[in-house]
């Protein structure tokens, strides 16, 4: 089994389907042209433009509408429902950033977030390289053992883990959150570095062996600096399930010294009997943000990743 | 490792190979056999004792039932699945699910169809665009029902203003048991959405360009091309789109715990949120597990006939 970058496919692919598609249709869009009037051409930009245009309504519409209300004052959301805020302010980001709510859950989130990424690293990275590596007995069984329970949704999980959390008496701890996200993301991790570890041709690796390196050697100056991208993704990945899993540390947790950001702002939700607009939506903004910062530096490897394994 | 030589083919002894079939084509020169099992052992342990235990244990507990909060549980066998059936509020959220995961689907599918060819006409400045696409996969359940809630309020949200326009007077959207459900449907299809349309993206992008050249021979262009080369050539990642929809649906809970919490009426309460109700407000967690092995097998069993017709479609190759 070879591994291949499926987006240097993609790339090549849709290359060659447009220079076939030239091939074949050939000549042919000249005498369109001829009979095309400009209108034709107008009509066509349209239809490749009105639902890219759409998509972005789409998609950035909701962002949009919760930014623009997070500047109003808790009056002006009824009053002025336009997109502009007629006077701007920040009293509702005031608020959220004093609040204690936000602050610890923040603190949370962060301290969570930061251990399943390294947990999810330390644990799933040797044992895919182990997969990828490594001819040892019962390794397509335990390799199957470790990928299949990918399959089960987290639904599936919230009473039994909850009722292990209780008879352990780890209820209500970040570590308990920590070592339950890692043990979920630890199947698409392992999936995602066999196949990158697969990609990286043993050849190298072997002769730095014959030049009388390590195994420890290996991983730390030829290993890891090539795998280095996927475990970017990868830490990626783990941070967001950890940054905006919801039901499970609804579950899990109990005291507010403990919640992460999503159940803080499901609890700001439902505290509030006439509901702060600006200040749910300025928690909402402050939540994202974060993690926008991060996911725009490595956005293009998280793509990569997700289709690659996806597409398999 | 003293046997360094192969052992000939045909000889009697070839079952006494160091190594498994396949010789150690990938294994690397001067391994400590511990190594590989000690590199991949907390990954197994942890993935068994966190996701493989927690859910056959569940399904043991479905089987038995405690008479009162904190007393020991008897074993009563399937009693708790035949209580849940002859329920009237599985019935309910067996409904109110079926439409939830049957607009889901939909709406996901002709949305991520009609955004992936969208984003499949312009090669060029893809990336800024995908970049755009795949944005609300980065905002949580709950964050996306606050700026869903927001977007579609009754009185001040843009879906109003924009139906305005129009002279429609806007509803209250999510205090209408009619209604709630639309919402709750449209916040899933959100934040599910930027992985359907990588999928079918993708899948535009290694499409097999001879049936497209074929079809452009013969004359066919835009919609019928669409609708009889293009759509069956998609089918595997159809498949795989409505797979991931349904199953994200199924087993759903944060979008409507966030946006409706079940209501209003109990117009939204899935079968998801039927669970987390019997298990956490109620306190009757074997009769909710009872449920939570229901919704696994259903969608066990969804996923295995979504397969079975995406075989259907797809062309021989």
């Amino acid at each position: 089994m070879t591994h291949r970058d499926p987006s240097e496919d993609i790339l090549h692919e849709s290359e060659s389907i447009a220079e076939s598609a030239q091939a074949v249709a050939g000549p042919p869009p000249e005498p369109r042209k001829l009979v095309g009037s400009r209108a034709r051409r107008i009509a066509r930009n349209a239809f490749i433009a009105i639902p890219l245009i759409l998509l972005v309504i789409w998609t950035v519409l909701p962002f949009l509408v919760t930014l623009s209300v997070s500047f109003k004052h808790k009056a002006d959301v009824f009053a002025n429902p336009g997109l502009i805020p007629t006077s701007p302010t920040l009293n509702a980001y005031r608020e959220v950033l004093s609040s204690e709510s936000f602050t610890t859950s923040f603190v949370n989130s962060v301290i969570v977030g930061t251990g399943t990424t390294f947990l999810t690293l330390l644990i799933g990275v040797p044992a895919a390289y182990a997969f990828a590596r490594f001819r040892f007995r019962g390794r397509h069984l335990l390799l199957l053992f470790t990928l299949i329970p990918r399959l089960v949704p987290s639904l599936g999980l919230m009473i039994p883990i909850y009722r292990m959390a209780v008879f352990a008496g780890q209820l209500d701890k970040r570590s308990t959150l920590i070592i339950v996200y890692t043990a979920m993301l630890l199947p698409l991790a392992v999936w995602l570095m066999v196949g990158f570890f697969q990609s990286i041709p043993r050849e190298i690796e072997e002769a730095a062996t014959v030049d009388g390196a390590t195994l420890w050697g290996r991983l730390r100056y030829i290993v890891a600096p090539l795998a280095a991208p996927a475990m970017i993704t990868i830490g990626v990945l783990a941070f967001r399930e950890a940054w905006n899993e919801f039901t499970l540390v609804l579950v899990l947790t109990n005291t507010p010294g403990k919640r992460t950001l999503p159940f803080e702002l499901y609890q700001m939700q439902g505290i509030e009997g006439i509901a702060n607009f600006p200040g749910e939506a300025a928690f909402t903004i402050l939540t994202i943000l974060p993690f926008v910062l991060l996911y725009t530096r490595v956005e293009k490897y998280v793509v990569a990743g997700v289709v690659s394994g996806s597409g398999k | 490792m003293t046997t360094a030589t192969k052992p000939k083919a045909g000889t009697k002894q070839w079952w006494r190979r160091t190594g498994p079939p396949g010789g150690d084509s990938n294994a690397l020169i001067g391994q400590n056999k511990a190594t590989p099992y000690l590199f991949s052992l907390p990954a197994i342990v942890l993935v068994a004792a966190f996701l493989g235990f927690p859910v056959l244990w569940g399904v043991w507990q479905s089987l038995y039932r405690k008479p009162s909060l904190g007393a020991a549980a008897d074993w009563v066998g399937l009693e708790n699945y035949r209580d849940l059936f002859s329920s009237d509020e599985f019935w309910h959220s067996l409904n109110r699910t079926t439409v939830f995961v049957v607009g889901s689907v939909v709406l996901g599918t002709v949305l991520g169809l009609f955004f992936a060819f969208a984003l499949f006409r312009i090669v060029g400045r893809l990336r800024f665009l995908r970049a755009v696409t795949v944005s609300p996969y980065i905002v949580s359940n709950v964050a996306a029902a606050v700026m869903f809630r927001i977007l579609f309020n009754g009185q001040f949200g843009t879906v109003n203003q924009i139906l305005g326009w129009f002279g429609i007077d806007g509803p209250s959207w999510l205090a209408d048991p009619a209604l709630a459900m639309v919402v709750v449907i449209f916040t899933q299809v959100w934040t599910d959405l930027p992985l359907t349309i990588l999928l079918l993206l993708g899948g535009l992008m290694i499409l097999d360009k001879a049936y497209l050249e074929a079809a452009l021979v013969d004359g066919a262009t835009g919609w019928t091309r669409s609708r009889y080369v293009t759509i069956p050539l998609l089918a595997p990642q159809l498949m795989i789109s409505t797979v991931w929809l349904s199953y994200s649906t199924l087993t759903g809970l944060g979008v409507v715990l966030a946006l409706t919490g079940g209501g209003p009426l109990k117009s939204t309460q899935t079968m998801a949120m039927e669970m987390y109700t019997t298990a956490f407000r109620n306190l009757r967690f074997n009769e909710a597990l009872a449920l939570a092995t229901f919704i696994l097998i259903l969608n066990a069993f969804l996923t295995m006939g979504y397969v079975l017709i995406g075989r259907r479609y797809e062309y021989e190759s």
